[in-house]
């Protein structure tokens, strides 16, 4: 019972490291290996096709000129440099920051005090879950049709109801300053819900016994929140800003379908200018630049993302 | 749970009252802005092609026209459109999980050499987004490498970048690990081959979190518009969402909206009938990383 592989040693036990070359070993573990190996083949298979080529091919395209045929050419920076003279570049990045910045407003707080509501109410909080959860799961190309009758200047029930209110009426698609706010209100529609219920989760793991306690020493409900309930919010709040900024930056389904750029270039966004160079433009280099330098912005945000995320698991 | 920041008894007194009758306001009136599309479009549907522009803010019809329904369906050819769907999402989310499956259960259990290196290379499709990758992406569904074969316009160029999908694998790697190696190592000692361990042990006992990651998957596919909208172009192949967007103009509205509520049936009955699962899933996704 002394060999190390025998039936009774735990397989942990098991030497994993031979100290030197040891073919007997190998011989051992060879056909455990391909065993793994098989398992792994059909992911491998998929991600080296469909996520590790294209990341590797979107970077070197980007250096490259590309033509209808498949034939590249190296061109050095001459698409960066291209890209930073195009004044679609301030535009597209202009309109996604002031995107995120009204998403911000309309939609981050929203979920929040909903979830601070619904965790109050001792009966129906099934019912508001369901309620708040069904937009998301709506696709973005079937709610476009119904928001934009929604949003119609002359028949859509959003004017109607101005007009009955003695309001005139309002272009919330065409207008410059409106476009942007009515799409992200599409898009807080769509999202809220989601946002809620990971709010009312984390909610529900306040200790009882914290409010009992605060309500002892004569702490206001309004304390009680504002001592309680958001410090335990923090980490998650932290959370779901970076990303709902990493979510808008990349907004695309929306304009493309409910403005297609418009008023002007207003809701043209860097994914959407992506697409239109590549597939309206046919230019697959450049596009691929506006891909790197879209890349670069999100990988900070997923940095930041990551590094909240591990001091979030790090505290529990 | 028994009590929020309010106790139970705070809420009897007046000011908790009030309050209780406050937060019910607000709660239904959001929740009256969160259906109000759902029934904008329903009764829009039920209305004649020329009372919908009528002026005023009327929001049922004067007499519903329930054949706008069967005739959205026909003109539409929604059968068709929904077959389309059902087969994409439905091959996309075996395919996913069953690949993510085999995969997880070898980094977990199997232990292969280098699993770590290919565990990082997984997770790191999770951090760029796929729109910053999407150019190079179709231009390898339009020509796979090597053998030079295009999936355009086949199934196939949606049901295999759609069973890409590090979080499953993750997921499913963090649930196996929780699996005590003593049940596989006394099947092996049984004679027990990899993938009957894995039929037999492991897939039953994460049952559970398959079917979270089933509906995640079903919903999210479904939703999915930029891919089948540049990989299927032939009209009859299209799903609902693409298909719907392209061909809506051509009709009234009030067919659009018969149409669109159509539509939105299926994804709206699997969120209400299997909440109980999206639930957790909402909350996996939300501390993932």
């Amino acid at each position: 019972m002394n060999s190390p592989y025998s039936l009774d040693t735990p397989i942990e036990q098991l030497p994993t490291k031979p100290k030197h070359f040891d073919l007997s070993r190998l011989r051992l573990a060879l056909p455990r290996q391909i065993t793994a190996y098989l398992f792994l083949l059909p992911a491998l298979i998929v991600f080296a096709l469909f996520a590790w080529l294209p990341i590797v091919k979107s970077v070197e395209m980007s250096f490259q000129h590309v033509t209808l045929g498949g034939e590249s050419t190296w061109v050095g920076l001459e698409n960066f440099s291209l890209m930073l003279k195009d004044p679609a570049f301030a535009i597209a990045w202009r309109n996604a920051f002031e995107f995120t910045s009204w998403s911000l407003m309309l939609g981050f707080i929203v979920p929040i005090v909903i979830a601070l509501l619904v965790a109050e109410i001792r009966a129906g909080k099934g019912f508001f879950r369901v309620v708040y959860f069904l937009p998301t799961v709506v696709p973005a190309a079937v709610a476009v049709i119904i928001w934009r009758f929604i949003y119609d200047p002359d028949a859509g029930v959003l004017n109607e109801i101005l007009i009955a209110l003695g309001l005139p009426r309002q272009f919330w698609l065409q207008d410059v300053g409106l476009a942007k706010p009515s799409l992200v209100a599409v898009m807080t529609w769509a999202g809220f819900g989601t946002t809620a219920l990971i709010y009312l989760a984390s909610l529900q793991d306040v200790s009882q016994d914290l409010y009992e306690a605060a309500e002892l020493d004569g702490a206001t409900p309004l304390r009680r929140i504002w001592h309680i309930s958001l410090p335990h919010l923090y980490p998650v709040m932290s959370l779901m800003f970076v990303l709902q900024i990493i979510a808008v930056v990349q907004i695309f389904t929306e304009p493309f379908l409910l403005t297609s750029g418009g008023p002007g270039r207003e809701t043209l966004t860097p994914a959407m200018n992506i697409y239109n160079r590549a597939f309206i433009r046919l230019d697959m280099g450049y596009a691929s630049a506006w891909s790197v330098t879209m890349i670069v912005v999100l990988a900070v945000f997923s940095i930041i993302y990551q590094l909240v995320n591990r001091r979030l698991s790090a505290d529990r | 749970m028994d009590r929020g920041f309010l106790s139970n008894i705070e809420l009897r007194t007046t000011s908790g009252r009030l309050y209780y009758a406050l937060a019910m306001v607000i709660l239904l009136a959001v929740a009256v802005v969160a259906l109000f599309p759902f029934f904008f479009a329903f009764t829009s549907g039920l209305k004649g092609s020329t009372e919908i522009f009528a002026a005023g803010l009327d929001l049922f019809p004067a007499s519903p026209r329930w054949e706008n329904y069967t005739n959205a369906w026909t003109m539409f050819d929604m059968s068709r459109l929904f077959g389309n769907s059902i087969l994409i999402t439905g091959v996309s989310v075996i395919l996913r999980l069953t690949i993510s499956a085999a995969a997880a259960f070898s980094l977990s259990k199997l232990k292969p050499f280098g699993g770590r290196i290919i565990t990082l290379g997984f997770l790191l499709t999770l951090m760029i987004p796929s729109i910053a990758y999407f150019v190079p992406l179709y231009t390898t569904i339009a020509r796979l490498p090597i053998i030079n074969v295009s999936l355009l316009n086949t199934y196939w160029g949606l049901w295999l970048p759609y069973s890409v999908d590090a979080f499953s694998i993750f997921v499913l790697k963090t649930f196996f690990d929780r699996i005590p190696q003593d049940l596989l190592d006394s099947a092996r000692v049984d004679g027990a081959t990899a993938l009957q361990m894995l039929r037999h042990i492991i897939l039953p006992l994460s049952r559970s979190i398959l079917i979270v990651l089933c509906v995640l998957a079903f919903v999210g596919l479904w939703k999915d518009f930029l891919l089948p909208y540049l990989v299927i172009t032939d009209p009859s192949r299209q799903p609902i969402t693409v298909r719907l967007f392209y061909i809506a103009d051509d009709y009234s509205v009030n067919l659009q909206m018969a149409a669109s509520f159509v539509a939105l049936l299926p994804p709206l009955l699997i969120a209400i009938l299997l909440q109980r699962y999206m639930k957790v899933g909402l909350t996996l996704g939300g501390v993932k990383g």
